[in-house]
């Protein structure tokens, strides 16, 4: 019997063993790229999974991280300040009017299977995005600037009327629609990128599998197992190869923020892009922290089509009674900026100061709308989609809200997809949002609320607005059309469509006395041409 | 017995329709689109992505075409992972899965059944408690703490482990312990309780009496006789187990970064990639299938009592 | 096989005893031997036996005292589960100090790490001025002479009320989830494992069908479909549920179906529904029984998966699952975050299980009589 009980016993503990594996060869993490002589390799968290590397389908950050590798524009990033740099670009002419650009392509700038790019592959690359039936998510982008653009792509004319041409090889020239002073700066998105036409002609959607893939960035894509990694290695052809100094760029894909934070204290990872919550006060005091603020904004929709919240009052009311500062200090605690308008502060413009947090202002304003200590107003619901940050900032609005003007409301989260939709379609009453500037100009947020955009969930409309956004975009860059700006947001902040809480304030780990390159900047764009080892 | 297994493959076939029809309709109810991002996407772009992806037909279009593709083992292009289709990416990450899951599934099987054997054998005694003991902790502490935990300590404190990854990557085999040990715990929970159970039921049948009545040495009546009929539940709770294990699960490779299946099943849930979703139902489906019938396969030689009429 | 027939309808006698029992107790029977018998109800039997099981009893009277808990917590000396005090954020257990104690500690705690970040030994006056104005702000305010005897979580709230009304939630989850998705399986898996032909193969097609389908996926749209609330997730969750108690059941049936005793009550005449539920499911009650205390666990877990998804209770309720998914993140800053819900769950879960098997071996009606 005994025997019996010791058999099986061994048995499993023989499978436990084999479940177990061995444990030689255990490397110690990141010694690899501490020897001499060993290339450097640079390892990165780069959040979900990408879910393409075509530059004309792409839509998330994860993905735009390895266009920056893999891709070069008109223009580049400067890794410092995210301005725009010359890419694939030399020089450019702009027309009196700033209508028109014109620009001279550099002699060495050449795709990585040799062919030199070309101002005509300029010209394919953007109609191919164009194109209806490439179904392009940023397509928007172009729509809004380039003259005919939007025509094109909705399918009401031919790809003739895109207003782009290439005057010879090397010349590159498209009209705007209005004088965008912003225009530079999108020209390094991947919007506005070139894609080797040739390669995709040979081989169609297969062109991004890693044994055809043709790119003219800094590196090549070497390998891609999904869900695993993807790996790029310089690319040799490259007109600065010399300043691309890593000799392979690792991008992890890792669902568990937690995971890629033990990776990072593990020695596993060289750069986390993210901190989890909770782990926020241990990674504060550590020198490799790195935080800055960044063009993101955080920020709650009311429905302006439902009652009570249809009364500009009830929403300045319920915007007033938050305490930013608290949220910012207290829940957050990462150091964001209390956001007091729609816009984040960037180079050259200075939001105006539009509003306080004032919960007595806010009694007033209540009981003005007809709602003396919250008496009468109906139970209405806050949507936002799971996670625990916006679990967190919801159930203190929540408690915020009872506290100072006596009203209830309601939780509601919803998976990811159900919110969206829920959001976009107007079904909610009171939803979580947040929006991520494209490109560094105040229209990037202020184009949100307009009543013809997609993006205005709550249905916001105002004649006035619409027509200071427009007056904007048909303006020169300058002093001028701030103003008219900043006028359209303290409208916006007059009849409070949405209550903004916060401006992102970015977490990245990262030892700046091991690699050099890296910068924070407000677009929390970091291109891996320029890191080094130092 | 063969008119039994004939008639029970050809249900398989009708089955599976029903399954893949019942999906593909299901998720279609879900509020949302694949197509829906935070910056939402404008009117005339989201015509262009559904003219894209056939969208833009009638609902029972798209079924009869999706049907077709399917005859021809082509399971369409991912809505949302667009430089593959689902064929590829369900054949990158099944394999992954189905390695952990057997190491899983086998040294939870052993374990279990040893434990359970063990523990009704020793009922109420030290040994007993002690198995199910573990095997409640098992099933009453979730995997979304067990796997963090283990990290902690293994990889954090003690530093023997790399915190996560997959054995085809820089640390090799050593990355599969850890989600393996995971991954075993509720399933040996499982196992040893429901073992234990029927175990104990077999001890006290009378056929066992009556081998150990005439004699027969005690361990050739565990052997012949317990084994085999205690057995059975284990044996229909393995046809589920084995589908739920090698389909992944989405807490685990989401912990140690395992390049499996588990994570597409939940996401394209999530993302609403229609093509993917009908691709893991139709993956976990098969499987599952094809266990539950060879479990009841099985059943009729384990148990003599079972007909097939 | 003589032998064996014998034994068998032996038993079914003894069940049919075990019916009859008041009736003969009230006639005053005796058996062969001139003794009284004194006919035993299966109930007051299994609590026989219950009782002399003191794992079993330990795990009956903690799940009581888990039950009392949940229903008296509205009127139990502790704080609301939803209150924030902002100051009395993340505050280790203690049972002596007050929130304002713990938090004043905290606050000079950061403030010496900062400095020795800095490369100070000592706080510079700016800071020490910061701490005598948080000390008298807390001698001030009533608010800091909270207690928070397991620590407070990320809004400053009470992780002891937070767990109280947390088990609330889960074990109403647990229990009505499991009793609904086991009565479907049950009549279920009966019908189709004595019935058989037709009956059988078709219940089972509908079962394997719903196994192919994804549970999440149904949990989802049904959600979805019918709004978000409390009832709705108890009956997506069963819906998604009984098919393996099913399956189980099935399979027990089918090899008990053709047993010498199941033949001896039909040959007596006995119907299918009184052999289903007199013979039948008494058999297997074993099996369910252990499913019971096996599938309100994975009820409690399954919940939590469902609200890491977004699809468990909306905030600011709390459950277990949720509770414990929240600690993890932190669990080596703030391991009491982690710790106590998670004990309180397992705690639970193994009382559970503990008279579960209890249950099992009292309710068992092949062990009878063979104590």
């Amino acid at each position: 019997m005994k025997r019996i009980i010791l058999s099986v016993m061994t048995v499993a503990v023989f499978f436990g063993l084999i479940a177990c594996g061995d444990r030689g060869g255990q490397e110690e993490p990141a010694a690899i790229a501490e020897e001499e002589n060993l290339p450097v390799e640079f390892i990165l968290y780069n959040g979900a999974e990408p879910e393409t590397i075509d530059p004309a389908l792409i839509s998330g950050v994860p993905e735009h991280r390895i266009y920056l590798s893999l891709f070069e524009g008109l223009m580049s990033y400067d890794p410092e300040t995210a301005d725009p740099i010359p890419g694939v670009a030399e020089s450019w002419k702009i027309s009196s009017d700033g209508l028109t650009y014109t620009f001279k392509l550099r002699e060495d700038a050449v795709w990585s299977d040799g062919t030199p790019v070309t101002a005509q592959q300029f010209v394919d690359s953007w109609l191919r995005f164009l194109n209806p039936e490439t179904a392009a998510e940023y397509a928007y982008m172009m729509n809004m600037v380039i003259e005919g653009a939007a025509e094109y792509n909705s399918g009401e004319a031919g790809p003739e009327a895109v207003q782009i041409r290439a005057l010879d090889e090397r010349t590159f020239q498209f009209d705007l629609t209005g004088p965008a002073p912003y225009v530079l700066g999108m020209l390094a998105h991947y919007a506005f990128s070139v894609v080797p036409t040739h390669v995709i002609d040979e081989y169609g959607d297969d062109w991004t599998e890693p044994e055809n893939f043709v790119g003219n960035g800094p590196f090549v894509l070497k390998e891609w197992s999904p869900q695993e990694k993807l790996t790029v290695v310089p690319n040799e052809t490259y007109w600065n190869r010399k300043a691309v100094q890593l000799d392979q760029v690792t991008y992890l894909p890792i669902e568990d923020n937690n995971t890629a934070y033990n990776m990072y204290k593990n020695g596993e990872l060289d750069w986390s892009t993210e901190v989890p919550n909770d782990a926020i006060d241990e990674a504060k005091l550590r020198d490799d922290h790195q935080s800055n603020a960044v063009m993101i904004v955080y920020y709650y929709v009311f429905n302006t089509e439902r009652p009570p919240l249809d009364d500009a009052r009830v929403r300045r009311a319920l915007s007033l009674a938050v305490d930013r500062e608290e949220i910012v200090e207290k829940i957050r605690r990462k150091g964001d900026v209390a956001a007091y308008g729609i816009v984040p502060p960037m180079k050259g413009y200075q939001p105006p100061e539009t509003f306080s947090d004032n919960a007595e202002k806010a009694r007033q304003l209540l009981a003005q709308a007809g709602y003396p200590d919250g008496e009468g107003f109906p139970v209405f619901e806050v949507l936002y989609n799971t996670s625990e940050t916006h679990k967190k900032i919801a159930e203190y609005v929540q408690q915020r809200w009872k506290e100072t003007l006596n009203i209830d409301v309601e939780l509601v989260n919803q998976e990811w997809s159900t919110y969206l939709n829920n959001r976009q379609e107007g079904k909610f009453d009171i939803a979580r949002a947040g929006w991520a500037g494209d490109y560094k100009d105040p229209n990037s947020f202020l184009d949100l609320f307009i009543s013809t955009s997609a993006l205005n969930g709550g249905n916001y409309t105002s004649a006035e607005y619409d027509e200071l956004i427009e007056k904007a975009s048909t303006m020169p860059g300058g002093e001028k059309r701030y103003q008219v700006l900043a006028q359209a947001k303290k409208l916006l902040m007059e009849d409070m469509p949405i209550a903004p809480f916060y401006f992102y304030s970015q977490s990245n780990m990262i030892d700046l006395d091991k690699w050099g390159g890296w910068y924070t900047n407000v677009l929390d764009i970091h291109p891996t041409k320029d890191i080094y080892m130092k | 017995m063969k008119k039994y297994v004939i008639r029970r493959a050809l249900g398989l076939i009708p089955t599976l329709f029903i399954i893949i029809t019942v999906s593909f309709f299901i998720i279609r109810l879900a509020p949302g689109g694949p197509f829906a991002r935070e910056k939402a996407v404008p009117d005339e772009i989201l015509r262009n992505l559904e003219r894209k992806y056939h969208m833009d037909d009638p609902l029972v279009v798209q079924y009869g075409r999706y049907l077709f593709d399917v005859l021809r083992f082509d399971l369409g292009p991912s809505f949302r992972y667009k430089d593959h289709d689902v064929n590829s990416l369900i054949a990158g990450s099944l394999p992954n899965s189905l390695i952990l899951g057997l190491v899983s599934l086998g040294a939870a099987l052993t374990l279990g059944i040893a434990a359970g054997i063990v523990s009704a054998l020793k009922q109420n005694r030290l040994v007993d408690y002690t198995f199910m003991s573990v095997a409640t902790v098992g099933i009453s502490i979730p995997l979304f703490v067990v796997g963090p935990v283990l990290m902690l300590v293994f990889a954090m404190r003690l530093g023997w482990l790399p915190t996560s990854g997959w054995i085809t990557g820089r640390y090799g085999m050593q990355t599969l312990i850890m989600p393996a040990v995971t991954l075993t715990l509720p399933y040996f929970a499982y196992i040893a309780r429901l073992s234990r159970a029927s175990f104990l039921d077999v001890l006290r049948s009378d056929y066992v009496r009556t081998a150990r009545a005439k004699g027969l040495p005690g361990g050739i009546v565990i052997f012949r006789h317990v084994i085999r009929g205690g057995l059975l539940p284990v044996v229909s709770y393995i046809g589920p187990a084995f589908a739920q294990i090698v389909t992944g699960s989405v807490v685990v490779e989401q912990i140690f970064r395992v390049p499996g299946l588990g994570k597409f099943f939940v996401q394209s849930a999530i993302n609403r990639d229609y093509t993917l979703v009908m691709g893991t139902v139709i993956v976990y489906s098969v499987i599952l299938i094809l266990m539950n019938f060879f479990v009841d396969l099985l059943y009729g030689y384990l148990d003599p009592r079972v007909s097939y009429d | 096989m003589t032998k064996k027939n014998g034994e068998i309808s032996d038993r079914s006698l003894s069940g049919a005893e075990a019916e009859m029992g008041v009736s003969r107790l009230e006639a005053g029977l005796t058996n062969e031997f001139d003794q009284p018998v004194k006919g035993v109800s299966l109930w007051r039997d299994a609590w026989r036996r219950l009782r002399k099981n003191r794992m079993a009893l330990t795990g009956l009277v903690i799940v009581g005292f888990y039950a009392l808990i949940s229903v008296a917590a509205p009127i139990l000396p502790i704080h609301s589960y939803k209150y924030q005090v902002l100051d009395h954020q993340y505050l280790p257990p203690s049972l002596t100090k007050t929130g304002g104690e713990l938090y004043l500690e905290k606050k000079q705690h950061e403030l010496e790490v900062l400095a020795q970040k800095e490369g100070r030994s000592e706080l510079n006056a700016g800071e020490r001025a910061q701490l005598v104005q948080i000390r008298e702000e807390v001698e001030a305010n009533p608010e800091h002479q909270r207690r928070y005897l397991l620590g407070t979580d990320a809004l400053g709230r009470d992780m002891l009320a937070r767990i109280i009304y947390g088990g609330q939630v889960s074990i109403a989850i647990g229990l009505i989830g499991t009793i609904m998705s086991v009565l479907i399986g049950i009549l279920v898996g009966s019908a189709a494992g004595y019935l058989g032909g037709k009956v059988d193969s078709l219940l089972m097609r509908v079962v394997d069908i719903m196994y192919g389908l994804p549970y999440m996926l149904i949990v989802i749209i049904l959600m979805a479909l019918f709004g978000k609330n409390i009832l709705n997730l108890f009956l997506a969750l069963a819906f998604v549920s009984w098919l393996t108690v099913a399956r189980v059941i099935r399979g027990q049936i089918m090899s008990l179906r053709n047993a010498e005793f199941i033949e001896a009550a039909r040959s007596m005449g006995a119907g299918t529904n009184r052999i289903i539920l007199r013979h039948l499911i008494p058999n297997t009650l074993g099996v369910i029984i252990i499913f019971l205390a096996l599938r309100i666990p994975s009820f409690i877990m399954m919940e939590a998966f469902l609200s890491y998804l977004g699809l468990g209770v909306s905030a600011p309720y709390a459950s277990w699952g949720s509770l414990v998914r929240e600690g993890v993140e932190g669990m080596s800053l703030f391991p009491w975050r982690l710790i106590f819900p998670a004990l309180a769950m397992t705690v639970f879960l193994f009382s559970m299980n503990f008279l579960g098997d209890g249950m099992r071996d009292a309710f068992d009606p092949q062990s009878k009589n063979r104590l």
